[in-house]
């Protein structure tokens, strides 16, 4: 029993630092044998510290525990049959117990388990008004002190299996609501009552972080919905995704326009005059620009025109994107032309005269 | 409407009518399909570098254009052909990676700047595609 005491000491030692259910399950079946080691002088180990109690209140812990234990969860808690063996292996400890004897006895009153769940909630919401500074500043600090004294506290009971149990419980729950609540919850995670075993996961060192993440994704959802307002089309959208593959649609047709009045720019001869005032002018949505979509808009007043304009450009584009390869080839006149003659079909009756017309002169 | 004689709009305007009327000067009587297909490419770069200086260096982006015009002229039959397939291969798919891709210089930004930067550049993009409409139309009546 010593050695294998020994050998598991310094795993149990570890868990003060960090959650390990693992370290929970070893706990629950090397209890008994723990109960019965030899003092350490370590005072971090809860263990350890159970057994430097006075004895007789330890033992009364011990008997009452698992009365109340054995009733609720029997089948899940092999350990707390073995504890019943604790009564006659329990030793007088050295007096070299360095917790209070407050969290002794705070710890006696908590283990009710009936209660335990109501207790532990409303003690958390106390805890938290207390000490939320401490565990903004100093998680790890925090930490370790409730830790260390929480499992000294109660690592007398047989029944700090099942409160690990429960702890775990409150700790998913808490985690669950640090979603909702980002400050409360997560200051829940990081700081229970000593009597409750926080074996705080590595959640709590990351207060800070979860909040910064939580900032980033309201940064993230605020522009993502300043680009839905943006692309047409996609307020109705629900879903990151979804919204994500509309804006990158939005752009690729953007940017194929730009080619596309960039080819017909080439083709086109360009007798720019220096008139750049009437460029600027017919920005506000002359009728000129509507003929070059009259076969979509026909009954759209020009002032209309730019946002339906785009829709209709958008539809041409996706229709014509099957034709679009062929631009990219240097190839000769007549492949080199259909495209352009196709899509130039769909303009207006004069559009595609003029533009037939500088074409012939071209050739 | 009052017009805002230093838009982005009239910035571009400027730039881009002065790159054209440079690009047809030298304009070669033949019209071959090379010859325009080289036009074409100039004129796209130029629609580009000129959206992108009126823009300025302000943003992650427009750099990002300008960077990679100035390089282009130094390696430029490389990127032709790597222009070439580009424009073959532009497909519809994938997420953020692919608006990483498509936006200049979004490679190596967080999301959150990403999208920051793909609404500007979308809002660029729409002005871009309405002033060359509006040169087209403009050219061809």
């Amino acid at each position: 029993m010593g050695s294998k005491i020994e050998t598991t000491q310094p795993q149990f030692r570890s868990g003060n630092g960090g959650p390990k259910p693992s370290e929970m399950g070893f706990v629950l079946e090397d209890f008994p044998g723990l109960i019965s080691a030899p003092p350490r002088t370590e005072t971090d180990n809860s263990f350890t510290a159970l057994l430097e109690l006075p004895a007789p209140q330890a033992f009364e812990l011990l008997v009452n525990s698992p009365d109340a234990a054995a009733n609720e969860e029997s089948p899940a808690k092999p350990s707390i049959a073995g504890s019943a063996e604790v009564h006659s292996h329990f030793p007088p400890p050295p007096p070299i117990f360095p917790s209070d004897i407050g969290l002794f006895v705070r710890a006696s009153k908590f283990s009710v388990f009936a209660s335990v769940e109501n207790s532990n909630n409303s003690i958390l919401s106390n805890s938290n008004s207390k000490k939320s500074d401490i565990v903004k500043q100093e998680p790890s600090d925090s930490d370790s002190n409730p830790n260390s004294s929480s499992i000294a506290a109660s690592g007398q009971n047989p029944k700090s299996a099942k409160r690990k149990e429960r702890e775990k419980k409150v700790k998913e729950s808490n985690r669950k609501s640090k979603k909702v609540t980002p400050f409360d919850a997560s200051e829940d995670g990081g700081e229970k009552l000593p009597y409750v075993h926080v074996r705080a996961r590595r959640g709590q060192a990351t207060d800070s972080h979860s909040l910064a993440e939580r900032a980033r994704r309201e940064k993230i959802n605020a522009r993502m919905k300043l680009l839905q307002e943006l692309v047409p089309g996609c307020s109705k959208i629900s879903g990151t995704a979804m919204v994500l593959d509309e804006i990158i649609n939005h752009v690729q047709a953007l940017q194929r326009q730009v080619e596309f009045l960039s080819m017909r720019l080439a083709a086109v001869n360009p007798r720019i005059d220096c008139n750049l005032d009437s460029l600027l002018a017919a920005e506000s949505g002359s009728p000129v620009d509507g003929s070059f979509v009259g076969m979509f808009t026909p009954s759209m007043c020009p002032d209309v025109q730019y946002n339906g304009n785009r829709q209709h450009y958008n539809q041409m584009w996706h229709f014509d994107g099957l034709h679009q390869p062929v631009l990219g080839r240097e190839e000769d006149n007549p492949n080199f032309i259909t495209p352009e003659n196709s899509l130039l079909s769909y303009d207006a009756s004069a559009n595609s005269a003029s533009l037939h017309s500088s074409q012939l002169k071209m050739g | 409407m009052p017009s805002n004689h230093n838009s982005i709009k009239t910035r571009f305007t400027y730039r881009f009518a002065r790159s054209l009327k440079k690009l047809n000067k030298n304009r070669p009587a033949s019209q071959s399909m090379k010859e325009t297909y080289r036009r074409y490419h100039m004129i796209r770069v130029a629609s580009y570098a000129s959206m992108a200086s009126a823009v300025g260096p302000k943003r992650a982006w427009s750099r990002a254009v300008l960077w990679k015009i100035r390089n282009r002229t130094l390696h430029r039959t490389l990127m032709k052909k790597s222009r070439i397939h580009v424009l073959r291969t532009r497909k519809v798919s994938g997420n953020p990676n692919d608006l990483r891709k498509l936006v200049p210089g979004g490679e190596g930004m967080d999301f959150c700047r990403l999208l920051n930067e793909t609404a500007h550049y979308i809002k660029c993009l729409r002005t871009q595609v309405q002033i060359m409409k509006n040169i087209v139309d403009h050219c061809s009546n």
